[in-house]
């Protein structure tokens, strides 16, 4: 009998392959002949542009040809808005989309200007410095705030303001909570802007062949679809021509999910002029200004409560930095707004945004994408709350969490998949009081804090709660096929960038057939191997690309059944699936192995009957109506020197829910991964831009990602509350470990601090710098 | 992030390396671990015309001690220094210090003569040098000399190196551990472990049998375009015994009077000074109290 | 970055005002300075490689403009200098008083944009290589003016 695999600790499928360097990475594509691409770059933020002299560029040897945007011709068109805004009443949107090279204008640094083909990437950068860009500076739009005021230099002419989309949604009536509250807070809230560093920067290598008229584009995309779609079309040609393949990607966190990115756009384009292969490599000093960003936000918000620490109502305005153009929609700011309700009944809810154009680079969801600001707004109005009612900081959570009877929970704004929100189910109470339980959190704020706040130790507790809208539409499929050795292959169009695709959809199918995990062969990012699908984000690879799989392996089951029946003479309810063999259930008779079933399935002589199909194979497609709504609470001790402001994290606990757990190692890898990266937002990431946008620390010396000695051992615990919005009961949670760290980061060092301090943290991410500043200042205005 | 062009030399022997960097004098830069000159290459921060690549020749790796001095060849490795008994015994402090220099693999190829010649502001060794009374020997193909390393940090990436000279050894005194008693203390604060220190001190403090300090050195880092010696501080400890007011005022004058830190995007020039001060105190409390132990073996 | 200060030179306000306007005092004071010419009233053009210890920038080509000229006490400048690996622009006001036993008095301000490369990479350094060159440029000044001052 096959074990089912679900819920156990399997190892990755794809592990022996990445850990003994035998994976294929897009700058892994070397072809004979093939030419190395590099970007002339604005080194202004904002600027008219008034020339480029490239010809010593040309004149260089080993240069091959320098492109400008008078080159492009026709092809020089912006690209596609790629997420039309949800249908809420009232909404304003411009969509402001990115030309493949700067012509006219520059709006960031960084901008592409010009494109150098040469004989090395060494020859490319060379003659970097023999392009000429004559740009007449104009006053770059960095703060938020400023950008909106009138007589600001305007990102986009052609508008009237800086803003990009102005959305407000309501569910009840505020105002009329507010004038019954006992208490409101209100606060100002930063959180500020951070690059999603992938190990891998971003790739392309094209190879195209003009006489069968084939073209190969290897690509980090997180969409290798959806690319192939658009580049076919662009280019004139048929998706049949056009292979993308995303191989092994080192990361994805959001930005490669963009379309189109301007080397994505040329590469393809030279290649077919210049009929020889193309690579381009983005270094890391690139990525800072190339790759999409995300996370700057501003926002004026207000909770109103009962003096029992009920929750009347939330207010909340803000301003969203979507950088240079928009080309993403209204994703991120609307996760905010929905973020922000988490798992707490809000019977009246009021928020408005202004989406601002600066002169960033552009922002596009980075993990979490907007998430962690909403609950960033909330669980500090809580904490505020807390302290002034003089309520528990679990205690207050408590009397606010919407209780299982709830579900599912519309919360009567839309979502950003264009739904209504809903929560599917939840059971958040448990989860609250498993994580207090083990931080030890009555023991340590009773007991242990106080002792060692006694022996001159600043030590302090936070625990925060959210919700993550996971697993949206609009749909994956999924080919499963029995091939005659037996091996099971099954085929996806989702990228993958090192989730455990090869491992958690192969448990699907092996459960669903009864077969080894490591018998089932997952092939995904190729768009030779299935034609269909969107790709990898909003933590949906398992729930949408995981239940097309499932269906695609139910259905060749079915198919095996059938057949198993028809040739084995018995019942399809009396057979079953184990080892790779179906067989009459209790029998000593070993039955048929699914390769010899599929090859009977495919007969030279005799012919498939009307009504069935040659093989064991199967394509099903999944779509769900929503997303599905993943839950936890984090908690952390800390320790503050209150000479040096320096923070150590001392203990870190995730107590998650995602659903019905497929394989627990992974969800714990993908929530240490997610944790990392929230306290590398919290504490140590930061791109600082000076007033005229430029950015002052575009290389890993000066911004900080935490390493290993900066994160701790991270302790998680499991709950499961499945679904009902598909089969399997799945929800996502790649994006769950970074969603509530600031939260939780702030409320932490707030308690290690004391109330004595009076320091209050509104702004991620905190410096030991600017925590300084914080202990100093409300010290001195103590005194 | 490429290179521009470089012509690049590999001798074997000394003599061949200097003749080397005589013969192309400001256009060529000796390499040796290459974990600053190789990413500021890639940057093309530095475009230097001819590399002297170090790393064959042969007698540039050493440590020993003779009469009273530690001696290391410049291609020593930090990661050797740093697990060399010699150098815990004999410079306890250059000891502690080494593990805070970046990160083990860095430390695996970066050399102490290259870390001293490039001079880092914010770097740990210059500093320690400095606090140790360190002297380096300098080789050209017109002689040797020595420059005590008081002399040899002239401002930012400044030393006191002439075009076609190379730092070939680094002598330390050998802390005395008997007679007037030595403690030295090291720490820094940086964002992560291994980043450039927003400040770091190093401290040597010599007491008497009462504990009186006769003699004492502090050295800062990454608060000013060099190490810098606190003069001011270390003048308020020689003479008198160890206390909570002693060690506030020491820390108070270093901060106020020895140093002048810039700001940058990771700290304020006000933020440098107070943890120059706090950092100061703390170190100089611990080489008191290490001076204190060496008295009681 | 803003560099603002105070020097004292060793010698009288006209022969300093002097000293900042010829470019061959200049191009030696300046650090780096490869070239230095008068093209045009109050313009100047040049080259410079800026170099740090193991850093060296590539050339520069540099134009400063002056402005708003009070001979002998007061005047502006622009400051243009682009090269491969990015760019420094801003302005400065140069302010020049009588001060004792025969000096001059500088008061200066500037507020100096650096771009690309060095602005992302450099940031570290970018102030105390504004100082360390302001203040080679000052004393070199100064050098030159007390040896005319004496002949």
């Amino acid at each position: 009998m096959t074990r089912p695999s679900f819920g156990q600790r399997v190892r990755r499928n794809e592990d022996a392959r990445l850990l003994t360097g035998r994976a294929m990475f897009v700058d892994d594509v070397n072809l004979p002949g093939m030419l190395h691409v590099a970007f002339v770059r604005s080194m202004m933020a904002h600027g008219t542009l008034k020339g480029i002299d490239a010809a010593a560029a040309r004149q260089r040897p080993g240069v091959v040809a320098v492109y400008t945007a008078a080159d492009l011709g026709d092809y020089c068109k912006p690209g596609p808005v790629l997420v039309n805004p949800p249908p809420v009443p009232g909404h304003v949107f411009h969509g402001c989309t990115q030309l493949p090279l700067a012509k006219d204008k520059v709006r960031y640094v960084g901008e592409p200007i010009a494109m150098i083909v040469a004989e090395s990437r060494y020859v490319a950068e060379d003659a970097l410095a023999d392009v000429i860009v004559d740009i007449d500076p104009i006053d770059a739009v960095v703060d938020l705030e400023a950008a909106l005021k009138p007589g600001v230099p305007l990102v986009h002419p052609h508008l009237e303001s800086n803003a990009a989309a102005h959305v407000v949604q309501r569910k009840g009536d505020y105002v009329a909570a507010r004038a019954k509250a006992d208490i409101v807070v209100k606060r100002r809230f930063l959180y500020d802007r951070g690059v999603a560093a992938a190990i891998e920067n971003r790739a392309v290598a094209v190879d195209w062949d003009p006489r069968a008229e084939e073209m190969t584009i290897w690509d980090t995309t997180q969409a290798p679809i959806p690319i192939r779609n658009g580049l076919a079309k662009m280019l004139g040609l048929l998706e049949s021509q056009v292979r993308v393949v995303a191989p092994f990607v080192g990361g994805g966190f959001g930005p490669k999910i963009m379309m189109f990115y301007p080397e994505e756009l040329l590469l393809p384009w030279a290649a077919m002029r210049l009929h020889r292969p193309l690579k381009w490599t983005e270094d890391r000093q690139e990525n800072f200004y190339a790759t999409t960003q995300e996370r700057g936000q501003v926002h004026e918000a207000e909770m109103a409560l009962s003096k029992d620490g009920r929750i009347l109502g939330v207010r909340d305005w803000f301003l969203c930095d979507t950088g240079a153009y928009d080309p993403y929609g209204l994703t991120i700011p609307i996760n905010t707004q929905c973020t922000l309700l988490g798992p707490y009944d809000i019977p009246n809810y009021e928020t408005e945004f202004t989406s601002v154009f600066t002169n960033k680079p552009i922002v596009t969801p980075v993990r979490g994408a907007g998430r962690q600001h909403g609950v960033f707004v909330s669980e500090r109005l809580l904490d505020i709350a807390a302290r002034e009612l003089g309520i528990d900081r679990v205690e207050i959570r408590k009397r606010n969490l919407l209780g299982p009877d709830r579900f599912p929970h519309n919360h009567e704004i839309m979502f950003q998949d264009s739904a209504p929100l809903v929560y599917d189910s939840g059971n958040y109470l448990p989860t609250l009081e498993q994580a207090a339980e083990i931080i030890g959190y009555d023991k340590f704020i009773r007991e242990e804090q106080p002792r060692l706040r006694a022996s001159g130790k600043r030590v302090g507790v936070g625990i925060c709660c959210y919700v993550e809208g996971t697993g949206i539409g609009p749909y994956e499929g999924a080919r499963v096929t029995v091939e005659p050795s037996g091996t099971v292959r099954c085929a996806t169009g989702v990228g993958t960038q090192g989730q455990g695709h090869f491992t958690v959809l192969a448990q699907i199918v092996a459960d669903a057939l009864g077969v080894g995990v490591e018998d089932v062969r997952v092939v995904t990012g190729d768009t030779r191997e299935f034609h269909w699908g969107t790709g990898t984000f909003a933590s949906r690879g398992a729930v949408v690309a995981g239940s097309a799989c499932h269906a695609a392996a139910m259905s060749v089951r079915g198919k095996i059944l059938d057949l198993g029946s028809a040739i084995l003479g018995a019942p399809a309810d009396n057979l079953e699936l184990s080892g790779g063999r179906v067989k009459v259930a209790g029998s000593n008779d070993p039955g048929i192995a699914f390769g010899d079933l599929a090859g009977r399935a495919n007969p030279l002589r005799g012919a498939v009957r009307p009504g069935t199909e040659p093989g064991l194979e199967s394509t099903a497609y999944f779509g769900p109506d929503r997303g599905s709504t993943a839950s936890g609470v984090h908690a952390m001790i800390v320790e503050v020197d209150p000479e040096t402001a320096a923070v150590e994290i001392k203990r870190y606990l995730v107590v998650h829910d995602c659903g019905t757990i497929i394989n627990p190692l992974l969800v714990e890898g993908q929530i240490h991964g997610g944790v990392a990266h929230g306290i590398g937002n919290a504490f140590f990431e930061s791109l600082v831009y000076d007033d005229q946008a430029q950015l002052m620390n575009a290389s890993f010396m000066d911004y900080l990602l935490p390493t290993a000695t900066d994160v701790p051992p991270i302790e998680t615990a499991h709950r499961e509350t499945p679904s009902p919005f598909n089969v399997l009961g799945l929800k996502g949670v790649g994006e769950a470990g970074c969603i509530p760290t600031g939260a939780v980061f702030a409320q932490a060092v707030e308690d290690a601090l004391g109330p004595g301090a009076g320091v209050e943290i509104n702004e991620i991410p905190m410096s030991p710098n600017q925590l300084f500043e914080l202990m100093h200042v409300s010290g001195k205005e103590r005194a | 992030m490429k290179p521009a062009a470089f012509e690049y030399h590999r001798p074997d022997t000394r003599p061949e390396a200097l003749a080397l960097l005589e013969q192309h004098g400001g256009d060529a830069k000796p390499l040796a671990g290459g974990q600053s000159l190789i990413p500021a290459m890639n940057f093309r921060l530095a475009t230097p015309a001819v590399l002297v690549d170090l790393n064959r020749v042969g007698d540039l790796a050493y440590m020993r001690v003779d009469s009273g001095v530690l001696r290391i060849g410049a291609m020593t490795r930090h990661r050797d220094v740093e697990r060399s008994e010699d150098v815990r015994r004999a410079a306890p402090l250059l000891f502690e210090a080494m593990p805070f220099i970046a990160h083990a693999a860095i430390r695996t190829r970066g050399t102490i003569g290259g870390s001293l010649a490039h001079a880092d502001p914010a770097a740990e060794l210059p500093a320690v040098m400095l606090a140790l009374d360190a002297t380096f020997r300098v080789e050209s193909v017109r002689g040797a000399r020595e420059i005590r390393a008081t002399d040899f940090f002239t401002g930012l990436f400044g030393t006191a190196l002439e075009p076609g000279e190379l730092v070939t050894e680094i002598q330390i005194p050998v802390t005395p551990a008997t007679g007037p008693r030595t403690g030295t203390a090291f720490t820094e604060f940086s964002r992560r472990h291994g980043d450039f220190a927003l400040a770091g001190v190093a401290a040597r403090v010599t007491t008497d049998e009462r504990g009186t300090c006769v003699s004492a050195r502090i050295a800062l880092f990454g608060v000013g375009d060099r190490p810098m010696a606190a003069a001011a501080g270390a003048r308020l400890l020689e003479g008198q015994t160890v206390s909570d007011d002693l060690l506030r005022a020491t820390a108070d004058a270093t901060a106020r009077e020895d140093i002048d830190p810039t700001g940058d995007i990771h700290a304020s020039s006000r933020y440098r000074r107070h943890l120059a001060g706090v950092l100061t105190r703390r170190v100089v409390a611990r080489a008191f109290e290490r001076s204190r132990v060496t008295h009681e073996e | 970055m803003n560099l603002a200060g105070t020097f004292t030179f060793a010698g009288p306000r006209a022969t300093v005002w002097a000293l900042l306007h010829d470019p061959a005092v200049l191009a030696k004071a300046l650090p780096g300075t490869k070239t230095l010419t008068l093209a045009g009233p109050g313009r100047y053009e040049g080259a410079m490689k800026v170099s740090i210890g193991p850093l060296t920038a590539a050339e520069f080509a540099v134009v400063v403009t002056l402005s708003d000229e009070i001979e002998p006490s007061h005047f502006a400048m622009q400051i243009d200098g682009k090269g491969g690996v990015g760019f420094a622009k801003g302005s400065a006001t140069v302010d020049l008083a009588e001060g004792a036993d025969g000096g001059t008095v500088m008061t200066y301000a500037s507020d100096i944009q650096i771009g690309g490369r060095i602005a992302a990479v450099g940031q570290r350094l970018v102030e105390s290589v504004g100082r360390m060159m302001m203040k080679q440029a000052l004393d070199s000044l100064n050098a030159e003016l007390e040896a005319r001052v004496k002949k």
